[in-house]
C-alpha cells in the first residue's frame, strides 16, 4: 500500500510548504509573545538576582527601592553592618534617567554602588568585557543593551564618565539597561540638579530674609552649602552570613533599627505581584487571545484543506478505500503540516527574539507545550474535517 | 447459467414513506452473462441511477434479489457484511468523468484498487501497466493525470475499473464526453475486456453513437425494465 | 526520464525540509537553556603591580585673608578689584569714618586746649616758684610775714599740682587721640601680605557689619589641592608620594605634584581621607580657586606577584573566588584578593598559581553545573 498522505504532499509540495510556513509564522508569533511575557517576569527576577542581596533595607513603610521611591541616610549601613547575621551591607542608589553619549540619549537605570571590590552587594556579578570600577569617581560599567562600548564618555547630569566595563542582562524591572557608577557620583546625580536650577535655588535662598541676615555673615553660605550636599541613598543591600536565615536577620533589623526590610521572596512578590503585575497581565491576556486566534486559524486551515479534497475522498471511498485509511491520510497530513509549522515557528522565534528591545525568554518548556498544543489542534481540527469528509456519499461520484 | 454474471429479480426501491413515498424502482429484472456487454437506456427520472446505485451496493434496495455469480448479495436485505469489500473486489466502476486521483501518477491510480485489495505494490503495478498497455495508454504510465488528454484519462479510468478483475463492471455514460471515434474506441475496449476476462458489463448510456453496438439492451421506464434485442452492429 | 516528474518534487521538498531540520536542530541545542555558555579565559600572570590611588579635589589657596572692618560701618571706598595684585601694606579701601574725623578734630582741639592749659599751668607754676623764691628771700630779709611766705609756698604747690593735672590731662587727651587715630586707621583696609584679590564682597556705600569680609586675598603661589580619597581605597596614602594632577578644564593634560600632607582628621560622614597635594610647578595661567582636579597618586611598585583581572572575581554563596578551568572542568576556587591597581589587575596569593586559567567573561552567570565552551571573544560584544 502506498502512502496517500505522502503522495498528496509530494504532488502539492509548494502549497504544502507555503501553508506550513504561513502556519509557522503564526506559531512563531505566538511563541515570541509567550517569550515576551516570560521576559518581563525574568526582568524582575534578574534584577533581584544580580543585586547579590539577601535583604533589602528601605525607608519605613515604603515598597522601595524598585516599586516606590525610598530615601534613607547613607550612614545607616554601618549600624546594619554590625547587626548579628549580617555578612556585608552596602549602600545603593537607583535612578532611571536619560544618559547622553555624543549625540544620542539612552534611557537607563543608573545605579550607585558603594566603594569596594567585586563581590560587594550591588556590584554586577559578572562582566562580558572590560573591568570593574577601580576609581572612586567618573567610571562606569554599562550594560550592552545601552549600546555603549568600552571607552565611551557618558554624560550623567554634570559629570562625564568613562565606560570601563560591560555587562549583559543587567536590567531594571522595566527592562531598562543598567549603568553602574560610584555611589558618591550617583548621590550627586540623584539629588543635585543642573547648573541652572542650582543658580535659581541659590537666588531663592539669598532672597529669603531668614537665611540672609546681615548680622550673621556666613549664614547664607552655610545654608547653600547644606543644600548642595546629599546624604541619602535609596536602600542598603545586605548579604546574610551562612547559618543565619534571612528572615531572622530581617526581623532583627526591623525591630531594632525601625526600618522596613524585605527578604528575597518578599521582593519578588512586590516586583512581580505589584510592579509589573499590570503590564504582565496585559501581555498575558494578549498572549491568550493570540494563542486562541492562532489555534482557530490553524484549525480553519486544516479544515479547509481537507474539504478541498472532498472529490478525491468520494472517489477513494467508491473504489473501496477504508474509512480508516482516508482518515489516517488526512490526519497524517495535518500532523505533518503542524510539525513543519512548529519547526518554522520555533526557528523564526529564536532568530527574531534578539531584535526585540526588551528581553524575550524562550523556554524549552514553552516550546514543548507549544508543540503538543499545535499537534493536538491539528488532530482535533482534522477530526472535524474527517467526519465531514466521511459523510460524503460516494454515490455523489456516480452521476445523478 | 454459468458461475459469474449478474441476476436481478424483482428489485424495488422506495424513497420516503407514507404519502410522500416515491417508488424509484418498481420491478426490475435483469440478467447479464459473463462476457456480455448490455446497454441500459432510459430517460432521466426513470430510475437509471437508482438501479446503478443498487447494483453498485451504494444504496440499499427496498425489496428483491440480487445475485452476483454464486453469491446472493441481496435478498430483501443485504446478505453480505462488507459492502465496501464487495465494491472493491467484485464491482468495477467506470464513470462519466475519469475521477482520477490527481496526486497519484497514472500507474498508481490504476493500481490503487489492487493495493487496497491487499496485493503487494509491485504486483499491483505490474497488472496496472499491462492493463494500460492493453488500453493503449501504456506510454503514459508515469504521467500525472493532469498531463493526459480527456480520452487518455477516460481509458486510464477504465483500466482502474478493471484492475481487480471484477466479475461486474458498471459503466455510467462512459462515452458522454467523447467524440464518435473515441466513443467507439471505448466500447471496443469494453467488449475486448469483457471477452478476455469474462466480465459482465452494464453500460448506462443514451449516446446514439454506441447504442447500435449492443447485442442486448434493457430499457427502463418508470422503474420497470424491458428487454430488447439490440442491433449488435460490428465496430468500425 | 520518465521518473522526472516524481523525483523533482521530492528533490524540492527535501531541499527545503533538510535545511529546515538542520536549522531546527541548531536552534534547539545552541540557544536557550540547553546551550553551552560561551566564556573567555584569563591566565594568572606574575606581574609587578603599580598600585595607584585616585581621588578628586578642589584647588584651594593655602591662606585666604578675609579683609574687613572691625566695627559696623559703611564702606567709603574700595580701590581694588578682583584680579588685582597688591603688596603688603597697600591700602585697599576705606570705611566711612562717619563722625570719626570730626571727633578727631574735636580731640585735636581738645588736645590743643589741654596743651594750652598745660602752658598756662606751667606759667603759673613758674610764676608761683618765682614768687615763692622772692618771698623766701624777703622772709630772710624780714621784709615779709611768714604767712604771706606760706601762702606763696602754698600757691607754688597748688600751681605744681595744677601743672601735673594739666600734664596728665594732656596725656589723657593724647591717649584718646591715639585711640581715635587707631580707630581711624582701622577704617583703612590694608593688605597684610603680597597677594591677589580673589573676591570682592561689597561695593562702596554698602553697610558692612563687623567681621564681614569686604575683600578676600590669596597668595597665588600657595595654591594647593584639597583631595578626597575613599577610605576603602586609600591604603598606603602618605606624605611626599608623587601625584599626577588633571585639572577639569584641561582634560588630557597632567601636571606633576606631590602629597604635602595627609590630614589627621578624616571625613566621618563621607568616609573619605583628606590630603593636600601641591604642584611641583604651578601651571601658567593659574588655575582658579575651586576648580575640580583629579589626582592619581602613585604608590611604590610591588614585587612580582600572581595577578588576575578583577572581572574574574565573583562572589558565590557568600565566598569570593574565581571559576578555574582545568582539563575542561569548571571549579570554584575561593581566593582572597590583595592589592589592586587602577587598571583592574588584582593580586591573588592563595588558591591560584601562575599559569592557571580562570573564567574572565561569560555570557551568563555560571554555576558548578554549567556547560561552557571557550571562545576568544564573546559573540555580540564589541571590545
Amino acid at each position: 500500500m502506498i502512502s496517500l498522505a505522502g503522495r498528496d504532499i509530494l504532488y502539492a509540495w509548494g502549497k504544502f510548504i507555503f501553508t506550513g510556513f504561513g502556519l509557522g509564522l503564526l506559531i512563531g508569533v505566538t511563541l515570541v509573545m509567550a517569550g515576551v511575557y516570560r521576559g518581563m517576569v525574568d526582568d524582575a527576577k534578574v534584577l533581584l538576582d544580580n543585586s547579590g542581596a539577601d535583604l533589602w533595607v528601605v525607608q519605613k513603610d515604603t515598597l522601595g527601592p524598585y516599586a516606590e521611591s525610598s530615601s534613607i541616610y547613607d550612614d545607616l549601613w554601618r549600624a546594619i553592618s554590625g547587626t548579628t547575621g549580617v555578612a556585608r551591607a552596602a549602600n545603593v542608589t537607583y535612578l532611571t534617567m536619560q544618559v547622553r553619549q555624543g549625540d544620542r540619549d539612552v534611557r537607563a537605570m543608573v545605579s550607585g554602588i558603594a566603594a569596594g571590590e567585586p563581590g560587594m552587594p550591588g556590584w554586577p556579578p559578572y562582566l562580558v568585557s572590560g573591568r570593574h570600577i577601580t576609581r572612586g569617581h567618573y567610571e562606569a560599567v554599562a550594560d550592552i543593551a545601552t549600546g555603549f562600548k568600552l571607552g565611551d564618555r557618558l554624560q550623567i547630569r554634570r559629570n562625564q564618565f568613562t565606560v570601563v566595563g560591560l555587562t549583559r542582562r543587567m536590567v531594571s524591572s522595566g527592562g531598562d539597561p543598567m549603568i553602574f557608577i560610584p555611589l558618591k557620583d550617583a548621590q550627586e546625580a540623584q539629588f543635585l540638579k543642573d547648573n541652572d536650577a542650582i543658580r535659581q535655588q541659590r537666588r531663592r535662598t539669598a532672597e529669603n530674609p531668614a537665611f540672609n541676615r546681615p548680622g550673621v555673615p556666613g549664614l547664607l553660605d552655610a545654608v547653600i552649602a547644606s543644600q548642595s550636599v546629599n546624604p541619602f541613598v535609596n536602600a542598603v543591600l545586605v548579604q546574610v552570613e551562612k547559618g543565619h536565615s534571612p528572615e531572622e536577620v530581617a526581623q532583627h533589623i526591623r525591630k531594632w533599627k525601625r526600618l522596613t526590610v524585605y527578604t528575597r521572596p518578599q521582593m519578588e512578590t512586590i516586583l512581580i505581584g505589584k510592579l509589573i503585575a499590570t503590564s504582565s497581565k496585559q501581555i498575558g491576556m494578549f498572549l491568550v487571545i493570540l494563542a486562541v486566534v492562532s489555534a482557530a486559524i490553524v484549525a480553519f486551515i486544516i479544515y479547509t484543506l481537507t474539504l478541498g479534497k472532498i472529490r478525491e475522498i468520494a472517489v477513494l471511498k467508491l473504489i473501496g478505500t477504508k474509512n480508516r485509511t482516508i482518515a489516517f491520510m488526512i490526519l497524517q497530513q495535518a500532523i505533518a503540516l503542524g510539525t513543519i509549522g512548529f519547526i518554522v515557528g520555533k526557528i523564526a522565534a529564536t532568530f527574531s527574539a534578539p531584535f526585540f528591545p526588551k528581553y524575550v525568554l524562550l523556554e524549552p518548556a514553552d516550546s514543548v507545550s507549544g508543540f503538543i498544543a499545535v499537534v493536538l489542534i491539528c488532530i482535533l481540527s482534522s477530526i472535524v474535517a474527517i467526519r465531514a469528509a466521511l459523510k460524503v456519499d460516494p454515490a455523489e461520484a456516480i452521476g445523478g | 447459467m454459468t458461475e459469474k454474471g449478474i441476476r436481478i429479480r424483482g428489485l424495488k426501491k422506495r424513497y420516503g414513506s407514507g404519502d410522500t413515498a416515491v417508488d424509484a424502482l418498481k420491478n426490475v429484472d435483469m440478467n447479464v452473462t459473463p462476457g456480455e456487454v448490455v446497454g441500459l437506456i432510459g430517460p432521466s427520472g426513470s430510475g437509471k441511477s437508482t438501479l446503478l446505485k443498487c447494483l453498485g451496493a451504494v444504496i440499499e434496495p427496498t425489496a428483491g434479489q440480487m445475485v452476483l455469480g454464486d453469491d446472493i448479495i441481496y435478498d430483501d436485505g443485504w446478505k453480505v457484511n462488507d459492502l465496501r469489500a464487495l465494491r472493491r473486489d467484485r464491482i468495477g466502476f467506470v464513470f462519466q468523468a475519469p475521477y482520477l486521483i490527481p496526486f497519484l501518477d497514472v500507474t498508481d491510480n490504476v493500481a490503487l484498487p489492487a493495493m487496497l485489495a491487499g496485493s503487494p505494490n509491485s504486483d499491483a503495478r505490474k497488472r496496472a501497466i499491462n492493463l494500460l498497455r492493453a488500453l493503449d495508454v501504456g506510454h503514459r504510465a508515469k504521467a500525472m493525470p493532469s498531463q493526459l488528454s480527456g480520452g487518455e484519462q477516460q481509458r486510464v479510468s477504465i483500466a482502474r475499473g478493471l484492475v481487480n478483475r471484477p466479475p461486474v463492471i458498471l459503466a455510467d455514460e462512459p462515452t458522454a464526453p467523447l467524440d464518435s471515434e473515441r466513443a467507439m474506441a471505448v466500447i471496443r475496449i469494453l467488449n475486448n475486456m469483457a471477452q478476455k476476462f469474462e466480465t459482465a458489463i452494464i453500460v448506462v448510456t443514451h449516446d446514439e453513437k454506441i447504442i447500435p453496438t449492443f447485442k442486448r439492451i434493457y430499457h427502463i421506464r418508470d422503474g420497470v425494465t424491458y428487454e430488447e434485442k439490440g442491433e449488435g452492429r460490428a465496430f468500425e | 526520464m520518465k521518473y522526472l516528474p516524481f523525483q523533482k518534487s521530492t528533490l524540492f521538498l527535501l531541499a527545503i525540509l533538510i535545511p529546515l531540520l538542520a536549522l531546527f536542530a541548531y536552534v534547539a541545542f545552541r540557544s536557550g537553556p540547553l546551550a553551552p555558555i560561551p566564556v573567555t579565559l584569563a591566565t594568572v600572570e606574575s606581574k609587578r603591580l603599580s598600585p595607584a590611588l585616585f581621588g578628586i579635589g578642589n584647588i584651594e589657596a593655602r591662606y585666604t585673608y578675609k579683609i574687613g572692618p572691625t566695627i559696623a560701618g559703611r564702606l567709603k571706598r574700595l580701590d581694588v578689584d578682583v584680579g588685582d595684585r597688591v603688596e603688603a601694606g597697600q591700602l585697599l579701601g576705606e570705611m566711612d569714618p562717619v563722625d570719626l574725623d570730626d571727633r578727631i578734630r574735636a580731640q585735636e582741639a581738645a588736645l590743643k586746649r589741654t596743651t594750652a592749659q598745660l602752658s598756662e599751668a606751667t606759667e603759673r607754676k613758674n610764676f608761683a616758684r618765682e614768687q615763692a623764691s622772692r618771698y623766701e628771700k624777703l622772709l630772710k630779709a624780714r621784709a615779709t610775714s611768714e604767712e604771706i611766705f606760706a601762702t606763696k609756698q602754698q600757691e607754688l604747690k597748688i600751681a605744681d599740682a595744677l601743672q601735673t593735672a594739666a600734664y596728665e590731662d594732656l596725656a589723657r587727651m593724647r591717649a584718646e587721640m591715639d585711640a581715635l587715630t587707631a580707630q581711624r586707621r582701622n577704617l583703612h583696609l590694608i593688605a597684610p601680605v603680597d597677594g591677589l584679590v580673589a573676591a570682592r564682597h561689597a561695593d562702596p556705600g554698602t553697610t558692612v557689619v563687623a567681621g564681614q569680609a569686604v575683600v578676600e586675598l590669596i597668595d597665588p603661589h600657595t595654591l594647593w589641592i584639597n583631595v578626597r580619597f575613599d577610605q576603602v581605597h586609600a591604603r598606603g596614602l602618605a606624605a611626599d608620594l608623587p601625584a599626577r594632577i588633571t585639572l577639569r578644564s584641561q582634560a588630557g593634560q597632567t601636571q606633576d605634584g606631590r602629597i604635602l600632607r595627609v590630614e589627621p582628621v578624616a571625613d566621618v560622614v563621607t568616609e573619605e581621607m583628606l590630603a593636600k597635594v601641591v604642584f611641583n610647578q604651578l601651571p601658567e595661567p593659574l588655575p582658579p580657586v575651586g576648580e575640580l582636579a583629579e589626582v592619581t597618586v602613585e604608590l611604590p611598585g610591588l614585587t612580582p606577584e600572581p595577578v588576575i583581572p578583577n572581572g574574574a572575581i565573583k562572589r558565590i554563596n557568600g565566598q569570593l573566588g574565581v571559576w578555574q578551568v582545568a582539563n575542561g572542568d569548571l571549579r570554584f576556587i575561593p581566593v582572597s584578593p590583595g592589592v589592586s591597581d587602577l587598571n583592574g589587575m588584582v593580586v591573588v596569593r592563595d588558591g591560584l598559581t601562575v599559569g592557571d586559567r580562570v573564567v574572565l567573561y561569560s555570557e551568563k552567570a555560571l554555576n558548578a553545573r554549567s556547560r561552557i565552551y571557550i571562545v576568544d571573544k564573546l559573540p555580540g560584544v564589541a571590545p
